[in-house]
């Protein structure tokens, strides 16, 4: 009716939304900007302050890492100036996610966040130790323990002695014995690759037997294909197994030397590596745990 | 004939991948395990409510006006079904939310006036139960924040192209979030910190 009104309303409403985007935007980069960002993850223990002596550090780096070695939990400490805008729940959150300590599926890491600067510390849990080291007991150790030491500048000998309470406590937890080799033994895409590559050689001789050459492997492909669509869910690999299982089962079968070329695949030794140049090993964290100040 | 079987099947797991079909269905699958984790992490708390009133009562049993409003909004919680389903229903996804809000207001105020009894805050039983509700808070936060993720990851699968027409062919439809109203509670757990007495003033 009013083509005129309805324009100006329009381009208000354009104009509200480009300053709307634009006030997002300023947020968002003022928001990154002002993060604390999650330090690399090389040691159990990462002083960013400069309190601890090398000697300390050392200490506690190698009582932590024959924790590890007898029972596999990982406990990782890091301290840092602050947390600041965050709170140190929401850092030590974010902290945990990133370096994931503690077994994957077991889930026993535990961090020890310290914020000099803030004067706060937190104990965060992983899932699979909030039975042993339940909120109240982290409460404790923080209350009793560490933060009596730490009042009196007592950094060193304060983290240690926390560390020793929360390695009492996790002993007294029944948790899977460590691994020999540290490494994360879940399948890989290559894995899975392989042994169904191995796999649709023995179907391909099957079906080619009752269909004939070209039809047995043709249904070979494509049923590998399917298989490897689901376990993958890409395409991409989907259609790269049912290529490749097609033409191995179409020339392959010709020539009876494919097993053992399949038994030489399958014999690959694959280690992956375990803490030392990496990381830590994938635990989960839901937030358990406790903070204190001192 | 054979090969058109394979073919056809070929096409049809191209297409349904091709257009996002299994993206949609583990984003929903982390939806209702995030959603879930929520739930069991108010429960938690909801749980830890009556040893907590109980406990206080025996200081602090002037205190009536508090005492009850935590009771009240206890059992506004307790009387509202906490499904899975509740999240494909946004009039009882944001009842749920208001009750959970109002018994996270009820418990700060509890804690806040047991601020004035030194003998209860020195009751071991009473320091137990705190920190487990600040515990319990801070689960709540951490699971509230990982289904917002989640809720944003399908819901931008169900909105963007390729995935949009499949939600539409098989009835998805974009699920609530943690709505702008209640930004605020989201990015600030109620305030359980009793390590600076004093911090929240009237």
């Amino acid at each position: 009716m009013k083509p005129a009104s309805l324009i100006t309303r329009k381009t208000v409403q354009r104009l509200h939304c480009c300053y709307f985007i634009l006030l997002c935007l300023a947020l968002a980069v003022s928001h990154v900007q002002a993060e604390v960002a999650v330090p690399p993850l090389k040691r159990h223990v990462t002083d960013l302050t400069a309190t601890l002596s090398a000697q300390e550090v050392a200490s506690l780096e190698q009582r932590l890492a024959a924790f590890e070695s007898t029972g596999g939990s990982q406990i990782a400490v890091l301290m840092i100036p602050t947390t600041q805008p965050e709170a140190i729940e929401q850092y030590a959150m974010r902290v945990a996610e990133t370096w994931k300590p503690g077994r994957k599926g077991i889930d026993d890491g535990v961090l020890l966040l310290i914020a000099k600067n803030d004067r706060a510390l937190r104990i965060e849990v992983g899932y699979g130790l909030e039975g042993a080291i339940t909120d109240a007991a982290a409460k404790r150790i923080i209350a009793e323990i560490i933060t009596p030491l730490f009042k009196q500048g007592h950094f060193g000998t304060g983290i240690q002695a926390g560390l020793e309470a929360v390695m009492r406590l996790i002993q007294g937890e029944a948790l899977p014995p460590p691994q020999a080799k540290p490494s994360a033994n879940t399948p890989s895409d290559l894995d899975n690759f392989l042994s169904i590559l191995i796999f649709s050689l023995l179907l391909g001789r099957v079906l080619q037997v009752f269909l004939g050459r070209l039809a047995g492997s043709g249904v070979t492909g494509v049923g590998l294909g399917f298989v490897g669509w689901l376990i993958s869910s890409s395409v991409m690999m989907a259609i790269i197994i049912a290529i490749v299982a097609f033409v191995l089962n179409l020339f392959l079968h010709a020539n009876p030397g494919i097993y053992r070329a399949g038994r030489g695949w399958s014999g690959h030794d694959r280690y992956r590596g375990g803490f030392g140049g990496g990381g830590f090993g994938g635990g989960g964290f839901g937030g358990g745990g406790a903070s204190g100040r001192w | 004939m054979r090969h058109a079987i394979s073919t056809a099947a070929m096409i049809v797991a191209l297409v349904l991948s091709g257009c996002s079909y299994n993206t949609l269905q583990s984003t929903d699958e982390q939806i209702k395990a995030s959603w879930a984790e929520v739930l069991n992490q108010y429960q938690r708390r909801a749980d830890l409510v009556p040893n907590l009133v109980n406990t206080v009562k025996g200081f602090a049993a002037q205190e009536k006006d508090v005492l009850l409003g935590v009771a009240d909004a206890r059992s506004k919680v307790g009387g509202i079904q906490a499904t899975p389903e509740l999240i494909n229903d946004p009039d009882a996804f944001s009842k749920f939310q208001q009750a959970q809000s109002q018994l996270s207001g009820a418990l700060s105020r509890l804690l806040m006036v047991t601020e004035s009894y030194p003998e209860l805050k020195s009751d071991t039983n009473f320091r137990d139960l705190q920190a487990q509700l600040e515990g319990t808070e801070n689960r709540i936060t951490v699971a509230r924040n990982r289904y917002i993720k989640a809720v944003q990851e399908y819901n931008t699968v169900v909105r963007s192209f390729p995935g949009n027409l499949t939600a539409m062919l098989f009835g998805y439809q974009t699920k609530p979030g943690f709505g702008v109203d209640n930004e605020q509670e989201i990015s600030s757990a109620p305030k359980v910190d009793f390590g600076a007495p004093a911090s929240t003033g009237k």
